[in-house]
């Protein structure tokens, strides 16, 4: 008989190998054994993207390493979805982020480390790709009930697009409702409180480390 | 046989070319290039950082051959694959002459090939400042006049973006960036006028095509001898931005000057996979930019390393996948290759002195035909450039011809134990430096005593190591 510490094993073991089939196996086994799905995420599959994560800020693994620790998550996820309520869903998730790189920045490499690093430290992330309209990421931040929209730029000439974005958000009194993380290349603190952004993140492990203390605040 | 021509490798790009999902393709890239690192046993030496291994280089050659072979290239606007079969890429590969033109008049340039250790100078210095950053007007015309009076200097990088047009803010892909193309392209004229040099070469990188094509102009703008830059983005990547610069850049009769490399910690993975991307990017600038046909040259640029605490372009394991690069296409093509230097430190500081002479080590002792591009700050501030760093950039060039290989290792392993333990999250990768009013006094163009003692400092600490540095290097027609 195979114990619940096994199982959990598995599950990191199979984000360790990258192995959605071993993943999906070890998913199903958990519910066999009726253990809590918020726990074999938590304690399973998370662990596997945590150690995937803190390898790739040593530089022993790389962005692809992430992607695919993410996405071998995410198909034991959606067997274990269908046997947790939506509070048990939700309490897995450290918050919502809506992220993207702004209009006419087509730059997508820091994006994807910065959302694959978001998504290893337990945050649920729709990641809109590069060269995103600023009324795209409010429509997709309202639609997913989001926390946090994220948004980097590459060039000083796409910065701006970031200051429309808080405009945008002050004008359809919706401001209050979602905190705006930027970053990317020239983008600067100080920029950041120019233009009214809720936080600057310099770097991945600090857009992680300011995502999670935006949501500390909004829970208290 | 022919290699295909631009207009049926546009057809693949926006007709026929097989749909791929954009995630897919980078997968393909990683998993295609981890596993051609195994088999051509390429591993990351530390301890070397510029290589002697001819081996290794081939080898590097050989696998970034078969990448492209085996996952072509992607135009992201489309999402459609670019891709070639083996006798279209060796067809393609003859139509490079080994030979380019740049500048007009007593300011005309003749790139040609150099080898490995070829005590043959460099036959282009182009500097400049990349995404410079500066204000419109005067003080642009005299960032560009301090470039343009250094006698070694050939040509230069006009880096995007200006801060404002006609006072107003510019932003990406809006019409004032286009008229701001034209504006930069008028006052490069003004800057080269005013050093006597009004044929100098200048390489026009506007982001958006429209903004290059604004600038061209045979009198007062941008010139056939001129070049625009396209890129190939991180990994194997195209947009119809990019092909519409080589589309323009064909048309016109301009020069097209490629920028392309391979980025660790990205979809190429180590400093191994980097390397070999990096000359897969290269055989796609061949194969998709047609740089064999017209006066082209291109610069090998970024392996980046790209982790969550740092991202540098001179660090030690850039610098071994560099010069191994550098010798794969010197070995192995025609093409007319040039470095660049994307600084961690900024202006006006030893550290950025010393991570250009890191690049260059891989670069001209390894045989790559120039330099181009210059130097900057990597995290850009407004007024990060002056021509005191590009004189540096043309005198070092001259001072590494016909340096070996193991002497070039040495100084850059020096170089690199100086800065690398300062590229740190908290140093926010190396000093900020000086702006351009700091370093020259504006109203006779001249580098301040600080800046020309730290300058002069380092010129003595290389010739103490083993180079060369001549009073006069000579002409380069």
């Amino acid at each position: 008989m195979t114990s619940e510490g096994e199982v959990l094993n598995k599950l990191r073991d199979a984000v360790l190998g990258y192995d959605s089939e071993a993943a999906i196996e070890a998913a199903k086994e958990a519910i066999d054994l009726k253990i809590d799905p918020v726990k074999a995420i938590e304690e399973g599959l998370a662990k596997g993207l945590r150690e995937i994560g803190d390898k790739f800020e040593k530089g022993e693994l790389y962005l692809p390493h992430l992607i695919m620790g993410a996405d071998t998550m995410e198909a034991a996820i959606h067997v274990l979805e269908g046997h947790m309520s939506k509070a048990g869903l939700e309490s897995t998730s450290r918050g919502t982020v809506v992220i993207g790189t702004v209009e006419g920045d087509i730059h997508d490499l820091g994006l994807r480390i910065v959302a694959s690093m978001l998504r290893a430290n337990g945050f649920k992330v729709y990641d809109l790709g590069f060269n995103t309209k600023t009324l795209d990421f409010i429509e997709k931040a309202k639609d997913v009930n989001a926390d946090i929209i994220a948004v980097s730029s590459l060039m000083t000439t796409t910065m701006p697009f970031m200051k429309d974005l808080i405009e945008a958000l002050d004008a359809s009194g919706l401001r209050d409702k979602f905190s705006v993380m930027v970053g990317g290349g020239p983008v600067t603190d100080k920029w950041a409180k120019e233009i009214g952004a809720s936080a600057y993140g310099r770097d991945a492990s600090e857009a992680v480390r300011v995502a999670k203390e935006i949501m500390a605040k909004k829970r208290k | 046989m022919t290699a295909p021509n631009l207009w049926e490798v546009l057809d693949r790009a926006c007709n026929t070319g097989p749909v791929m999902t954009g995630k897919d393709f980078d997968m393909k890239v990683f998993q295609t290039t981890t596993r051609l690192v195994k088999e051509h046993d390429i591993k990351y030496d530390p301890r070397t950082p510029v290589s002697s291994d001819e081996g290794l280089a081939d080898e590097a050659w050989n696998a970034g051959l078969d990448l492209f072979r085996e996952v072509g290239s992607y135009c992201i606007s489309s999402g459609r694959l670019i891709r070639f079969d083996d006798s279209e890429i060796r067809e393609g590969l003859k139509e490079l002459r080994g030979e380019a033109s740049v500048g007009e008049g007593g300011e005309m340039r003749r790139l040609t090939l150099r080898s490995i250790e070829d005590k043959k100078p460099p036959t282009i210095v182009c500097g400049g400042v990349i995404e410079s950053n500066f204000p419109e007007g005067e003080n642009f015309v005299k960032l560009y006049q301090s470039i343009a009076q250094e006698p070694l200097i050939d040509g230069f990088y006009v880096g995007p973006p200006l801060q404002s047009s006609e006072g107003r803010l510019v932003r990406s892909g809006t019409p004032l960036e286009t008229h701001s193309g034209r504006s930069m392209a008028t006052w490069v004229r003004e800057a080269v006028r005013r050093a006597g040099r009004p044929g100098l070469h200048f390489i026009s990188a506007c982001t958006p095509a429209i903004a290059n094509i604004a600038a061209a102009d045979p009198v007062d703008g941008l010139r056939r001898s001129d070049g625009i830059v396209a890129t190939i983005m991180p990994e194997l990547k195209t947009d119809y931005e990019n092909l519409n610069k080589v589309t323009f850049s064909q048309d016109y009769g301009c020069v097209k000057h490629i920028y392309n490399g391979g980025m660790i910690g990205g979809w190429a993975g180590g400093p191994e996979g980097a390397l070999i991307v990096s000359i897969a990017n290269t055989v796609m600038a061949i194969m998709v930019y047609k740089i064999g046909i017209g006066s082209s040259y291109n610069a090998l640029g970024y392996l980046r390393a790209s982790a969550p605490n740092y991202s540098a372009f001179v660090t030690r394991p850039c610098v071994w996948g560099s010069s191994i690069g550098s010798q794969a296409l010197s070995r192995n093509t025609k093409i007319i290759n040039t470095c660049i230097a994307m600084t961690n430190a900024g202006p006006g500081t030893e550290m950025q002195l010393q991570e250009i002479t890191s690049a260059q080590c891989a670069a001209i002792p390894c045989g790559r035909e120039g330099v181009s591009q210059g130097a900057r700050r990597f995290k850009v501030r407004p007024l990060l450039g002056s021509g005191m760093e590009n004189r540096f950039w043309g005198e070092l060039a001259y001072a590494l011809a016909g340096v070996k290989r193991d002497l070039a290792s040495t100084i850059a392993d020096k170089m690199l134990s100086r800065y690398e333990g300062t590229i740190t999250r908290e140093s926010d990768g190396g000093p900020l430096g000086y702006t351009f009013d700091e370093i020259y006094d504006l109203k006779t163009l001249t580098p301040r005593k600080q800046f020309t003692e730290i300058h002069l400092k380092m010129k003595r600490e290389l010739e103490d190591l083993g180079l060369d540095f001549k009073d006069d290097p000579g002409g380069n027609s």
